[in-house]
């Protein structure tokens, strides 16, 4: 054949030539900074004044208006609607463009927000709020007892809300006057605040609601009383909050609330990916990193890391129902003795959070920092415990979720822990979904990881985990002590009181009796660029956003 | 031809509605409950059983698929399960990211493949072919996903010079868009290029063994004349049945290479949505695919005839 390939080879080269000149035009940076607005403020903390706690938030500075941060976000918020999120993720917006009745100061205490003050009746079976005046909706409707009304009746009544377990112990709504409201329990409940801190008490204007329909969880624009107003939701992509220049709240000295102009928030599941907006500063804010990237953080000049221990817990659940292994309490304990939590801490956690031993976490006023049952492995006593029960080798079916590798190298190294007692875990790995299924079912044949995101009151994190029955009780635990502890601390508001009923519940559910394996705590993060000021984290790990402001 | 259209565009119903149809029970049988994945941390049972309630789920499962395919053929596929947004709204949303790679892949596979393929043909047994060879080999064999994580591996990271993954729009910023193409269109068209590749480079050999390419060559034609003008076009044949198949191919390996690479397409709406238990998201998308997939090879077939005009199809003109 005749070789005159010119016309291909020139082809060929004048691609290549293309393809690389298209790769080096593609090779440019693009960086983002932090526009900063003129004009400073000088400012102490911002605090919320009348009835409650008076707590300053911040550190003090000169505070400046203006400018637009990124924060970027573990995952896409897939309800704007406090009435049907079900989502941790989902909050972090909420807090940014609702009010609740009332807050938490960061150290877990409970302030006024939209409620001034409040009185509970002495029987314990109601509690009056008085409102805020003058406050009005982004869209311009009236913020009053009858809104309060509608809202809480909306999250007890609607069908599938998903407020109406924490808003179980409601009974009726009253509307007293304009700006008094009173909610009757049908029996006490002291975690009740604490329920109206979150999404249960926050305030949606009902008109935005009626007007939006079926879209309103996916289309929530000018529907809160909040600091910002959410202007902008594209699908993962990105989220916008503008700043709402008529909010009630002020600083220290008076001067409104909040600093910044916006807040453009993006979904990024991949933490490597965050990080890395974090470090290019193409995003400024973060309150989720990989415990592996925190010392790389710590060591980046450009960027502040800040650590608090927070309220969730890890756990280990066995299915105590009778016909299956865990049925044999001890069975459970020689577990709890022969865990190294330590060695999970640092290994698998890197060191961030906490070792655990219950449910109680840290912030919550509850916790014993002396109470630690555990705080060695005890291979010895765990073996003793086993050779107890007389029948042989401790065997038992290990439940993972597939695909995350960190979550199977935490099953690895606790199944490791516990061959040294000579206990045999066997690693089952399953898609999430199934193991929910099968935890509903409570058909579940060993043990699978369950983790709780932690609620400000420690009831949050106990009652509905270990009273028997409960909706989170996938272990059908049953004790009957631990039942009257629980129902009694609910009705009790005086806060040493409750906390010695927790306290003699938590001796029994880890330790004599255990419903459960508790393993750790985890901690409330904030990565934040060093020209981002104001913000320090809270134990439920949401960022507050009307306190940040911007240095030039 | 056309009575041969119609009739293949009638069949694609009875085929469609079984698609449905295993997808459906296939769905209903693999364990998991959406109604707990959506829940998330709320296990109150009386929502729970509300939830199921106005999701539908409570119903017979015959009727349940009675009255999603009431609403299907009206265009009303329903709406997520975990996102309440309409199913037909979230898909669309994703198609043009899926329709970009899936082009940009298509066109490499199909450009790179003829280029290479072409020159190896002609040069059959050289250094060239051996190593076309080989990488065609190659490509068939590894794995979409293994492909994909070595090229983040070594180019993203270690190298640096495009990133892990992600999207940015088109119309947004199109030369970053382009940046964020490049290594999963490549990881996708990988495959099907392989198989082209060969095809054509096969296809070509036999063609260019035959009477009247060298009664051309004798008459004096220029080489790049009997290729381009006599051989390419007799050889396009078989090539074309084949693209039309990778076009399948194309669209099933999409569900791994955005996931991969975090490309917001349908793909990976498809992954996070079979994960999550969303059965109206799932139905909707194996639908969609199944069609694409009937109209391409039904598109395939046509062109076929087109261009060999000694095909026809059905009874009646020659």
């Amino acid at each position: 054949m005749a070789q005159r390939y010119l016309s291909r080879r020139r082809f060929l080269t004048s691609a290549a030539v293309a393809g690389v000149s298209l790769l080096l035009a593609s090779c440019g940076q693009k960086s983002a900074t932090p526009t900063t607005g003129a004009g400073g403020v000088s400012q102490a903390s911002p605090t919320t004044k009348v009835g409650g706690a008076v707590t300053p938030t911040t550190v003090s500075s000169k505070a400046r208006y203006g400018g637009t941060i990124t924060f970027v976000l573990e995952n896409d918020v897939i309800d704007f609607d406090p009435m049907r999120s079900r989502a941790f993720v989902d909050r972090n917006v909420h807090y940014q463009i609702y009010d609740s009745l009332v807050r938490v100061d960061p150290k877990g205490n409970i302030i006024p927000w939209l409620a001034e003050r409040w009185e509970i009746a002495p029987d314990g079976k109601s509690v009056t709020f008085f409102l805020r005046q003058g406050v009005k909706f982004h869209d311009g409707t009236a913020f009053d007892a009858n809104v309060v009304k509608w809202n809480l009746d909306r999250y007890r009544n609607t069908p599938d809300s998903a407020r109406r377990g924490e808003l179980a112990s409601v009974d009726s709504v009253d509307v007293v006057d304009t700006y008094t409201v009173r909610v009757n329990l049908k029996a006490p409940f002291s975690p009740l605040l604490a329920q109206l801190v979150d999404r249960a008490g926050m305030m949606v204007s009902p008109k935005a609601v009626q007007e939006a329909g079926a879209d309103f969880t996916r289309k929530a624009f000018k529907a809160g009383t909040g600091p910002f107003i959410l202007t902008e939701a594209v699908k993962d992509d990105h989220i916008t909050l503008e700043r709402n220049p008529d909010w009630w709240g002020k600083d220290e000295a008076g001067n409104p609330l909040p600093y910044l102009d916006k807040i453009i928030i993006k979904p990024i599941t991949n933490s490597d990916v965050r990080l890395a907006n974090l470090r290019t500063g193409e995003a400024q804010v973060a309150n989720n990193i990989a415990g592996k990237d925190v010392a790389t953080v710590k060591a980046d000049s450009t960027l502040t890391y800040q650590e608090i221990p927070g309220l969730s817990f890890a756990s280990l659940i066995p299915n105590r129902k009778e016909g299956f292994v865990f049925h044999e309490g001890n069975y459970v304990k020689a577990v709890a003795m022969a865990l190294d939590r330590q060695e999970i801490h640092d290994k698998v956690f890197f060191g961030v959070g906490a070792v655990g031993y219950g449910a109680i976490a840290p912030p919550h006023f509850a916790y014993d920092p002396a109470f630690a049952p555990f705080p060695k492995p005890d291979i010895d006593g765990a073996k003793r415990l086993v050779a107890e029960v007389g029948k042989g080798q401790l065997q038992f079916e290990f439940l993972v979720p597939s695909g995350d590798p960190q979550t199977l190298q935490l099953a690895q190294l606790i199944q490791a822990q516990l061959a040294k007692a000579d206990i045999k875990a066997e690693i089952v790995q399953l898609e999430f979904a199934q193991i929910l299924q099968l935890q509903d079912q409570k058909s579940f044949k060993g043990m699978t990881l369950v983790g709780w995101s932690g609620r400000i009151d420690p009831d949050g994190n106990t009652y509905d985990h270990i009273h028997t029955g409960a909706p989170f009780n996938d272990s059908s635990y049953s004790n009957k002590q631990v039942d009257q502890y629980l129902e009694q601390q609910r009705t009790i508001t005086d806060q040493a009181q409750r906390r010695d009923l927790f306290r003699k519940a938590e001796q029994i559910y880890v330790v004599d009796d255990p419903a459960r394996v508790w393993y750790h705590f985890g901690a409330a993060m904030l990565v934040t660029s060093k020209k981002v000021q104001g913000l320090q984290p809270y134990p439920d790990q949401i960022i507050r956003f009307q306190y940040a402001w911007l240095q030039k | 031809m056309l009575q041969y259209t119609i009739r293949r565009l009638l069949l694609m119903v009875p085929v469609a509605l079984l698609v449905t149809i295993i997808s459906f029970v296939l769905l209903r049988l693999t364990p998991g409950d959406p109604v707990l994945v959506y829940a998330g941390e709320e296990h109150d049972p009386a929502t729970l059983a509300a939830l199921r309630h106005s999701l539908g789920l409570d119903r017979p499962l015959p009727v349940q698929y009675v009255f999603w395919l009431e609403r299907a053929v009206q265009g009303d596929f329903g709406r997520s399960i975990r996102t309440q947004q309409p199913v037909l709204e979230a898909i669309v949303e994703r198609l043009p990211a899926t329709i970009e790679l899936g082009t940009a892949a298509l066109i490499i596979s199909i450009v790179v493949a003829f280029v290479i393929g072409i020159i190896a043909a002609l040069k059959r047994n050289s250094v060239f072919d051996l190593l076309s060879t080989g990488i065609a080999i190659a490509g068939v064999s590894l794995p979409n996903f293994f492909l994909g994580i070595a090229l983040i591996l070594f180019i993203a990271v270690f190298l640096r010079w495009l990133p892990p993954g992600g999207y940015t729009p088109l119309w947004q910023d199109p030369l970053d868009n382009l940046r964020h193409l490049i290594l999963p269109a490549i990881t996708l068209a990988t495959a099907s290029l392989a198989v082209n590749l060969r095809q054509i480079r096969s296809s070509l050999i036999e063609v260019l063994s035959q009477d009247y390419i060298r009664t051309a060559q004798a008459k004096g034609l220029p080489q790049r004349l009997v290729v381009l003008r006599h051989a390419l076009k007799n050889a396009m044949i078989p090539v074309i049945t084949v693209i039309g198949l990778q076009v399948g191919s194309i669209i099933e390996g999409a569900i791994i290479t955005e996931s991969i690479f975090f490309w917001p397409g349908v793909g990976r709406l498809a992954v996070d949505s079979i994960a999550g238990r969303d059965y109206p998201v799932v139905q909707a998308i194996v639908l969609m695919s199944a069609l694409s997939y009937m109209v391409s090879t039904l598109l395939v077939d046509v062109l076929y005839a087109w261009f060999d005009p000694r095909i026809s199809y059905g009874g009646g003109a020659s």
